[in-house]
């Protein structure tokens, strides 16, 4: 156990308008978000004294166009009103949404400020990736190692490392299946998601067109424009505020190298998701066994799976079979991303993850609320490429 | 519609491309250490040991997994798709692997473990190394 434990907690969520594309300029979902999480907190905006996020673009060459693209902490600065003098802000390159959160965390106990926002702004651009616009696309650095074979997109370096997932241990399509239709469910009970009307069954999993084969269209999560936003504040404050507060008993990120940077080697799964793991579970003084719900990212829908085994919560090669027999439906022994996940809440990543995690532990999760749910962990990305994940808990 | 993406060989990177145009499968090797990187590195992913030299290889190998691209959404491969991409496990080191597609005639043979051998394809101004299933 670690001396961070349960110091620090997040006392409000925001959501702004999440929907396939926005008539609102990115920036301004995200200044939407942020007031709500304000207001959620019971604060005013002139109390918040620190500013953090992870301002990357959807995908590589989706441009960084603040306000339009990405959101930045300069572009929160110039466009709402907060305090006088911002103390601390960090933009965070590395990791996914969580190491914000951890640097915020750090940032409260050591009495750099008092009151942080973090936010995830995605925006789902217009169009196809090009590289360029006429003739033959050069491809620089270590894309011509990829892009002469046709081998760029994300989702094709997912397909290759489930491919080699279905061969190593003799899973089927069966589990993603399990996955996306229990996704649903949750999300048919979240009023914020986008597929929130719309049920599926596993017939229509198996009935979706291909994406990249062995991947189908549900294997993939909803582009959406959007904004979610947390405040965070110390365990002495968050007790004076409007909500129970979500305490962060620990965090972990990714460290461990990886083989192959060209594209997603399942080979490195246990081992970078595993350096992730050992942290978060040491520094909050708890195992996967006292998780009474996990987030866990679903970007691409195997790496739920691939997080199930990392983390711990089954044996390695197993997710495929621990999947099944509702043992993760909200009812079950493990429920996994109860608020229907990015494959059906809506591509915010990984922020979604968190605000459920969040939800569950202050008993703010609406028809979704496991009972007596007191310590829920969120871990976000692909274990084989990053990630980052934080514990709350309902007490300190 | 836009031609398949050219590689822009930088310095590190040239001797690869100079070797695929004599249809020679090459990849930079460590002298100090002898471990092989791919993409080629400026210091030994291995050893950091900056003497390195590209070294002829078998080109001979194993699908270590594949993929049917069917989105037409990749630059170049518009018309193609639905498109096989390989990734191959060359015999010389465990986990050095490189990128192919196979042609989609392939599509029922391909599997992981298949042994496969590297053969050139031209494409206009470059030539681009492309695995085949090894016939038994």
């Amino acid at each position: 156990m670690s001396s961070t434990r349960g110091r620090t907690a997040i006392v409000g969520i925001g959501y702004s308008e999440i929907t396939r594309r926005s008539e609102k300029p990115l920036g301004l979902l995200a200044v939407a978000a942020c007031r709500a999480a304000i207001d959620d907190a019971g604060l005013d905006p002139s109390q918040i004294d620190g500013l953090t996020t992870y301002p990357e673009s959807p995908f590589a060459g989706a441009g960084n166009r603040d306000g339009i693209d990405v959101v930045s902490v300069m572009y929160i600065v110039n466009h709402l009103p907060l305090a006088a003098d911002i103390r601390w802000y960090a933009q965070i390159e590395t990791g996914m949404i969580a190491s914000p959160i951890i640097e915020a965390a750090n940032a409260l106990i050591a009495g750099a400020c008092e009151y942080v926002l973090v936010w995830r702004a995605m925006h789902r651009p217009e169009g196809r990736p090009r590289v360029g616009t006429s003739g033959a696309p050069r491809a620089p650095g270590e894309a011509q190692f990829m892009a002469p074979w046709g081998c760029t997109s994300i989702v094709q370096w997912h397909a290759l490392a489930w491919q080699r997932y279905m061969h190593r241990y003799g899973a089927t399509r069966e589990a993603l299946a399990a996955l996306a239709v229990n996704s649903r469910r949750n999300a048919n009970l979240n009023p914020r998601a986008f597929f929130y009307t719309q049920p599926m069954t596993r017939d229509d999993y198996f009935n979706s067109r291909w994406i990249a084969e062995p991947l189908c269209l549900y294997d993939c999560d909803v582009p959406v424009d959007g904004c979610v936003a947390l405040v965070m504040t110390t365990a002495e404050r968050a007790r004076d505020l409007k909500n129970p507060p979500a305490y962060i008993a620990g965090w972990g990120q990714n460290t461990a190298p990886r083989r192959t940077l060209l594209h997603y080697a399942l080979d490195d799964y246990m081992e970078c998701g595993g350096s992730l793991a050992r942290k978060l579970w040491r520094s909050a003084g708890l195992g996967p066994a006292d998780m009474d719900a996990a987030e866990l990212y679903d970007g691409f829908n195997p790496s739920t799976l691939y997080w199930l085994e990392a983390a711990g919560f089954c044996r390695q090669g197993e997710a495929c079979i621990f999947v099944h027999d509702g043992r993760i439906a909200l009812e079950g022994e493990l429920p996994v991303n109860t608020f229907g996940g990015s494959l059906s809440e809506g591509r915010l990543h990984g922020m979604g993850h968190i605000a459920e995690a969040v939800r569950q532990v202050t008993h703010r999760a609406e028809q979704r609320q496991i009972k007596d749910a007191e310590a829920v962990c969120a871990i976000d990305g692909s274990p084989m490429l990053r990630g980052s994940g934080i514990v709350v808990t309902s007490s300190p | 519609m836009q031609a398949k993406p050219i590689p822009v060989p930088d310095e590190l990177t040239r001797p690869f491309w100079e070797a695929a145009r004599e249809h020679r499968l090459v990849v930079q090797r460590c002298i100090a250490c002898g471990y092989y990187n791919h993409p080629p590195r400026s210091a030994c992913d291995a050893c950091l040991a900056q003497q390195l030299r590209f070294e002829q290889v078998s080109g001979q190998g194993r699908i270590y997994s594949f993929t049917v691209m069917h989105q037409r959404d990749v630059p170049g491969f518009e018309a193609e798709a639905p498109f096989i991409n390989i990734v191959v496990e060359l015999n010389e080191q465990p986990m050095l692997l490189m990128v192919s597609n196979l042609p989609f005639s392939e599509r029922e043979r391909v599997r992981i473990g298949t042994p496969v051998k590297v053969d050139f394809e031209e494409r206009g101004e470059i030539v681009v190394p492309q695995f085949r299933i090894l016939d038994p």
